[in-house]
This record gives C-alpha cells, structure tokens and sequence, in this order.
C-alpha cells in the first residue's frame, strides 16, 4: 500500500477561503445602525456558581469585531448588526448602556443583581471599547453583583478584570471557545485561537480575582449530529477541567443572515441541531463539575435548533429548567415519537448526507 | 485504477454493474451492509484504514454539503490515498475528479434531490468528472418513488437511509408517494413488513416496509436495465413526482450526455405511450439522421407518403401491400409515423422504426405534428422528386402534410378519399402513379443496401464505401453488399445487413474499403496482439469519442486489423480497467 496522505490541507488555505467566502458574504447587507442604540437588550433569570440571579443583557453595539471585518466566524451574523465606520465614540456607547438602564427601570420591580455585556465582539478589545468607557462601565455598575463580559480571548489581561473585581463585582469573562477541539474551531468555525489561548485567558481572569464562562457552539457546518453532540460532550468535560472555568454556556448553532451557514441552510445543506441533541449533551455530562446551561434561541423554527414540531417547545423548556435546576431528571419528563428519527439520525448521518432528516 | 466495479449493461445513462467485493454486488443497489465509513476528517484527523476486500470503504473525506463555496470546497478537498482494497472517494461537484477510487459520493446529495435543474446539473458534471467505469453513489436520498429516476440519471449506489429516516416520521413510502401512515386504514403492500393487522402495524414497520420497497423497486429497475427498457419505466414512473418528471425531461435536454450513453439498437421494443417518448435519443437520433444523413436515391419516381402500420416492418402489413400493389415500383415510398417521423422504405428494418409501439387513437398532439412535420420538412428540404403524393388518411397525417406543403412553398398531390386503403383511395394511388417509370428489383436493393451504410456511418457514405461496382446477393430482408461481380460468380463480401436491426455488419474487405474512405471511421486502437471473440478495455490504446454501444467499429493494432461492433461508448474504452470494449466479427493478422 503507498503512503497515506490524507492530510494535505494546509492550515492557512482554509483559513483564506473560509474569509474569502465571508467577506462576500457578509458584503451583502447593507443595512445600517444608530450608534446611540444597544444592539439588543433584555431581562432574564440566570444560573451563576453563587445561584439564580435577575440578569440584565445587553449586546453592545462596538462597531463590531475586528476578526469579522476580515471574514470572520461562518455562524456569526452579529458582525452584521453593526454601525458604519467601524468604530463608536465613548459618548455614544454611554449613551447605549444609559438606553439599557431606562429599559431596565421601565420593564424590572428591582435592578437584576447580574449584568451581561456582549459586544459580538471584545469588550476587552481597546480598539472597540477605550479604556475610558470599560472604566465607566464598571463605575456604572458597580452596585451590582455579578458581571459578565465579552472577549476574545487574546484581550483578557489581569489588569483589565481587576477593575471590575475591584468596584466589587463577581467578574466573568465570557469567552467564545465554540469547542475545545481546536480543529474544529478551525476548520468549521473558521475562529482563530487554540484552546491553550483559552485556558491562558483563564488563568488570567483568575488571578485577577474572576472566573470564564465558556461559550461553545453545538453543531456548526460541517459536522454530522453525532459528531456535533460527541464535539460538545468532550468541550464541556474538558471546559470543566479548567481553573477558573465555572460555567459553560452550551449553545446550539442557529442560522443567522448574511453568514456561510445562511448559504448552506439555503441550498439544504445545513439544519440545526435537535433539540434532543442539546437535552443529550446537558443530560450526558450533568455530573461534570461546571455548570452547564443552554439557551437555545429560534427554538423550535427552521433556521434555530428543533425537533419535529411537536414537542418542540417541551424540549426547550426542560432545558431553561434543567439550566436553573441542573437536574438531569427534567430530560425523562420529555419524550415524542420524533425522538426515533433523532436516533436514526445520530445513527446514519454521514459527512456526505448532510443533513439527513430536516 | 478502478478493480472493484465493472459496468455489464449500460441502458442510456443507467448501468447494470458489479461491485466485485469478496461477495460480489449487483448494482444499482442500496450498499449500507457493504460500506465502510472511515469517517470524516473534519472533526478529527484519520489514519487510512486498512481495508479489505469485503466491503467498500469510504475513504476518511471531508463532506461538502450543498451550499459550500467553491473556494472553501477547494481549499478543503481531500487528497486520496491509492488503496488496493475497493474505496469511495467523498466528492462534491466543485472538487470531483480522478481520485483513483472504484466509487465516488456525492456529498451534496441531500441538496439536490427535489430539484431538477440542480440535480441533473450536479449529476452530469460529477459523471463526466469521474472515469466511467466508477460507481456514482448518492445517500440519504433513495426512495421507492425517486430511485428509478436517480439510477436513470447515471447513479449507482444508494443507502437505506432516506428510507428508514421518513419511516421513523411515520411516512408509509410506495413507489407514488409518501403517506401518512395514520391516513392509510389499508396497507397498499404485501412485503412481509405489511403482512399484520393494521391496528399493529407501527413505525418500526414503517421503516421495514419503506427499504423493503426501496429493494424491491431496485430489483425491478435492475431488470429493465437487462432489458433495455429503463426509459419506458420512468416515462411513467417518473409522473409520480414533479420534480422526477421535470429531471427526466431536463435530461433529455442534455441530449448528448444521454446519447453518448444510448446504444444504436436494442433487441426489445419502445413503448411509445407519452409525449416523451418523442424526446428520447432513439427517436431524436433516427430523426436526425434521416434528415442529416440519409439521402433518397430513387430520382425518377415520385415521394409516396403513407401512413405507418402496426405491424413492422411495415411491408409485412396488409396495408402496406396494398400499397405496394398500386404503387408497382413506381414511387418511393416512406412511412409517416408518430413519434418516429418519416421513416423511408430502405430504412423499414433500422432500428427503432421496427421496434417501436405506439398508442394509437388517432387523435394527435400539437406536439406530435409539430414534431412529425419538422422531420417530414427536413427530409424533402433538398430532395428532387418530381413529385409529392400524399396517400394518408385525414387526422394528424393530413394536416402535417398540408403544414409543410406550405412551409416549402410545393404542391402535394392527394388520393386519399376517406381511407387510404378503400378501393377509390387505392385507385386514386395507381393514377397519380400513372406514366412514371418502374424502378428495379436490383436498384432497390442497392439504394437500401446504401442507405442504410448513409444512417450508420455518415452521410456519403453509402457510395463511399460501396462504390459504384455494388452488387446485392440474397433476398431482401437478407441482403448481402459485394463487389463488383467476377467471371467465377459472386464479387467479393463487404456487409451484410441484419434483418433484426437493419443495420450493416461489415468484412474485412468492407472494413478496409471504410478505412480507405473520406467517410469518418469508428476506430479503435489497440495493442500489439491479434483480438479473437472479443477486446477487453485494457487492450483499448485509444476509442473515437463517438463510437457508441452497438457501433460497428475497426478494430487496428501493429498486428491486427479487424472489425467488430461496440459494446462500450468510446471514451469508456478509453477509461475503463475492465469489461469487453468490443466483439470481433472477422480479424486479420498484418
């Protein structure tokens, strides 16, 4: 037999055609934003290591990332919700958190104890959010309890997380790891840290006195049903390995516009993972010592993680139960004759019958 | 090279082959119990496998799902290891070439079917991508319903995946649809699936009965392919789905990628019971070459157009004797047909004008004149007859006549009263004939014997290669083209025509009487050894791209030259590693 050589695909290659393929794509929209506006901004209830909390979240609108001005994540279509230009003034993004605090004031009896900021991007990143402005953040919310930010994580530094630490907030660096495998981060997601530069970002916000939420992606392109619930089984026990990583927040790929996965879902070569593949996951690794939550978004449509239709919304709700509770007998209460499609799926799709059931 | 799978039958683009593992497969089949997934490379790295010769093994790929940029699929293409076990390289239409492997999967798959225009495009590239003597395989796609019309396209292997996923969902699939399970309160099946009360039967049984569809209808599509009868089954298999009907007729829009694959004969008939069946290579092809190859040599008697008969050849009618009888050898007669055309009475025998059956209403289509008149105008564009008769009854015939008449700016003379066989029409026929002269016994022959060497090897031909010391032995249908008669008796053997398909098988002499022509030779080269019975692709050096199955073909190496009749399109000679590329007739060492 002559010498095997599966393996001629060179690193750089599909890192070019992947942001290639995405600047195109993403060239499309032309849709433009107020930069005085947050992107989005909610209330929630949330699961931390010190308990349930209100959560207020707000997507921050920074211009957004700079690695998806390159090309960027094949999932990712918030670099599409950004304003022109590429960059906003300290005024205005001031002007976004006070927009979250009115909404906060009219919408919640009390201020939530716990603050999210995303920025589809780093908030740690200077060049999206100055030094100044991360300062006045941490001022602003100051009488809370908990913090959570967003960062790649080539931006975490002790010194930046200590400031949070420091107004006495419990400080969480959320990080978009997607997996641990770094293959897969590369290959499908197209994202370009290994998970040593995570576990680097954890040991950092540790010694600065916080702690990381791990953010992984559950079936990007590219990847059977089997392989996507087996990718996520491994990421959340090797997650749950690191110091200083407490939660991992495991999220099914929904398809989001102006992105690659968009064009596969189009010409049918992409769905959702089932919601039955997020119940596995979270049920399969429960005794693991991390919390594991999930939150589904587009539950139950075409373009976000379902199952048949039917039980489409009891799946979901069993999970925002099982993320509060972390009890893994929430899953027994949920059963539907789809779940025997969900089982042949696991079983039978292959890499070139993607997918196999819609 | 390809050692694990070698085409038998090929019918159009459908192929009856062997997927020669340790227990060999016949396929088109579904191959779940006889594949191996090494897996797929994008979530991990992966060792090639060690393999083995009693399944097929999916090479470690990367699958590209529909919808992938052909950058990214480019830069994420995989590079296949050469193995000695059988394999499948996982492709998609941007990255399929010669991997060296015996199959080839198609990993857009799921993408395609439900839509024509895409599926047949990805189809054609793929095939004409991959050597042709490589299985084509689709998963997570068969169903009883669409299998015919994916094999039909050109695909060989299947799974049972499809098939078990839409049982799971409680989807009852049959070869017209796919039902609910809980609107069916009888089961439309006897397969061993169905064989229970209703009340028990469940979604288990469900998946049972659907692959057990799914092989059954495998087996039948694998005997029209023995049979050559592919075609006939999905003009109305086909009907159950729009989108199979819409694949079917965007194939035969692909005509050369169909006729390339089409024989020049077969042994059985075509039905011709749709208005597709117009659209089919044969019929495209006779048509084609009545009108572009063909000439009319009789140039003293007038065109006599008559109706066809259900009998073939048509002068074994009743009707056509009649015919014959007034016309007394004093007009050329040719048959006017749906959905053949014109067939002219030297080419009675070529295939398919005596192999076909058509539904006979006598109520025509717009297409069917539409059809029959462009052949018919076609066919007298550049004749010199002095004169048209037209001895055809009113319905479809008349008006396509009357049609061209005036596209052609000519005058037609009519003698069909109200049937073309009543005394009067008859009588009609032998006046209009009247003072035209009679052509002879031997001329007819020799014009048939001429044309038929026009239809199969080129316009000209017929006097290229016979020459005008043409002489005709034996006694139409069997008739012999020799040479130019000698003192002791008969002139040398050239060809002899074939009452079953109407087509010439030549001799030595008459293969090297083409070779020393201008007409286009069918050759095929190949290596220094003298070919008895027949020629294995290996032998092949190098095939005209135009040779088809059923071709007559010389056959010429450093020691050899003979001649002999196609078993494989040209460029499968070129590709393939195994099976007969052609049967010799006669060779001669040199």
């Amino acid at each position: 037999m002559s010498t095997p050589t599966p393996e001629v695909y060179e690193q750089g290659k599909g890192m070019d055609a992947h942001n290639k393929v995405m600047r195109e794509v993403r060239s499309r929209n032309d849709a433009s934003y107020d930069p005085r506006e947050p992107t989005r901004v909610w209330l929630d209830e949330d699961n931390t290591p010190d308990g349930v909390y209100q959560s207020l979240t707000i997507i921050l609108n920074t211009g957004g990332c700079r690695w998806a001005r390159a090309g960027g994540c094949t999932m990712c279509g918030y670099v599409a919700e950004s304003v022109d230009g590429g960059s906003v003034a300290h005024e205005d993004l001031m002007a976004q958190i006070q927009y979250c605090l009115d909404h906060e004031d009219e919408e919640a009896d009390e201020k939530a104890g716990l603050i999210k900021i995303y920025t589809s991007g780093s908030f740690l990143d200077e060049r999206e959010v100055g030094a100044e402005t991360r300062r006045a953040i941490a001022e602003t919310f100051a009488d809370r309890d908990r913090i959570v930010v967003e960062s790649l994580p080539d931006f975490v530094d002790r010194e930046k997380v200590a400031e949070f630490v420091d107004a006495g907030l419990e400080t969480d660096i959320a990080v978009g790891l997607e997996t641990a495998t770094d293959r897969v981060r590369r290959d499908c997601v197209n994202k370009y840290f290994d998970f040593s530069d995570f576990e680097d970002a954890a040991a950092q916000a540790q010694a600065a006195g916080g702690g990381v939420k791990a953010y992984l992606l559950m079936k990007p392109p590219f990847l059977t049903e089997s392989e996507a619930i087996e990718d996520m089984q491994r990421s959340v026990r090797k997650c749950a390995d690191v110091e200083g990583c407490h939660t991992v927040s495991m999220n099914p790929c929904n398809v989001q516009r102006y992105t690659m996965v968009e064009e596969l879902f189009h010409d049918q070569g992409y769905r959702p993972p089932w919601l039955w593949s997020v119940c596995e996951v979270l049920e399969s690794t429960a005794d693991e010592d991390v919390i594991v939550v999930s939150d589904p978004v587009g539950h139950g449509s075409d373009r976000g993680p379902h199952n048949c239709g039917e039980c489409d919304d009891r799946a979901q709700r069993a999970i925002k139960d099982f993320d509060l509770r972390q009890d893994p007998s929430v899953f027994e209460q949920v059963t539907c004759d789809c779940a025997a499609t969900w089982n042949a799926v696991v079983e039978r799709e292959a890499s070139y019958s993607l997918p196999l059931a819609r | 090279m390809t050692d694990y799978f070698e085409v038998h039958e090929r019918d159009g683009a459908a192929r009856l082959a062997e997927l020669r593992l340790a227990d060999p497969v016949t396929t088109p089949a579904v191959v779940d119990d006889h594949l191996a997934d090494a897996g797929s490379l994008w979530p991990t790295e992966r060792d090639v496998p060690a393999g083995d010769e009693s399944v097929l093994t999916v090479l470690p790929h990367r699958g590209l799902p529909g919808g992938t940029p052909e950058e990214v699929a480019e830069a994420f293409a995989v590079d296949y290891p050469d193995v000695d076990y059988p394999s499948a390289a996982v492709v998609s239409t941007a990255t399929a070439e010669d991997h060296g492997a015996d199959a080839y999967v198609l990993s857009e798959a799921a993408g395609l079917v439900g839509h024509a225009e895409a599926f047949v495009e990805a189809v054609i590239e793929t095939r004409e991508a991959i050597p042709d003597d490589t299985a084509l395989m689709l998963s997570g796609v068969a169903t009883p319903r669409n299998v015919a019309t994916l094999v039909y396209a050109g695909v060989d292997l299947v799974d049972r995946d499809r098939a078990v996923v839409r049982g799971t969902q409680g989807r009852y699939l049959t070869t017209d649809d796919a039902y609910f399970l809980e609107d069916l309160d009888e089961l439309p099946c006897s397969c061993p699936a169905c064989r229970k009360p209703r009340e028990e039967f469940d979604r288990q049984d469900c998946v049972d009965h659907n692959v057990n569809a799914l092989e059954a209808e495998l087996a039948r599509v694998r005997r029209r392919i023995r049979d050559g009868r592919l075609r006939d089954y999905v003009e109305g298999q086909a009907r159950q789905d729009q989108w199979l009907t819409a694949t079917m007729r965007r194939l035969d829009q692909q005509y050369a990628y169909l006729e390339r694959h089409t024989p020049i004969y077969r042994r059985e008939e075509i039905t011709a019971a749709t208005e597709d069946t117009m659209r089919r290579v044969e019929i495209q092809r006779f048509a084609q070459r009545v009108t572009e190859r063909y000439r009319p040599r009789f140039d003293e008697q007038p065109l006599v157009i008559v109706p066809c008969s259900a009998r073939k050849p048509y002068s074994d009618s009743q009707s056509h004797e009649q015919y014959h009888r007034a016309i007394q050898f004093r007009g050329h007669m040719a048959s006017m047909t749906s959905p053949i055309g014109v067939v002219p009475q030297e080419l009675e025998l070529t295939y398919p004008a005596q192999h076909y059956d058509s539904v006979v209403t006598g109520r025509w289509s717009a297409n069917e004149i539409e059809f029959v008149a462009d052949v018919l105008e076609g066919y007298l564009d550049g004749t010199d007859y002095p004169e048209v008769i037209v001895h055809v009854p009113g319905e479809g015939y008349r008006e396509i006549c009357e049609r061209v008449e005036e596209r052609l700016d000519q005058s037609f003379t009519y003698t069909v009263e109200d049937h073309p066989t009543t005394a009067d029409s008859l009588a009609n026929l032998a006046g209009a004939l009247e003072g035209y002269p009679k052509y002879r016994k031997r001329e007819r022959q020799h014009n048939t014997l001429r044309a038929v060497a026009d239809y199969q090897f080129g316009a000209g031909a017929g006097d290229e290669i016979f020459g005008d010391t043409l002489t005709a032995e034996g006694t139409y249908p069997q008739l012999r083209a020799h040479g130019e008669r000698t003192d002791g008796g008969q002139g040398e053997q050239l060809a002899a025509l074939t009452q079953q398909y109407g087509v010439l098988g030549l001799t030595i002499a008459g293969a090297r009487r083409w070779v020393d022509s201008d007409v286009s030779v069918k050759r095929v080269a190949i290596d220094d050894f003298v070919p008895h019975g027949s020629v294995l692709a290996p032998g092949v050096v190098d095939a005209a791209d135009e040779i088809r199955v059923g071709d007559e073909v010389v056959i010429e190496g450093p020691s050899a030259f003979g001649v002999g009749r196609a078993t494989m399109p040209g460029p499968a000679m070129d590709e393939a590693t195994r099976g007969i590329a052609c049967q010799v007739r006669h060779v001669e060492e040199q």
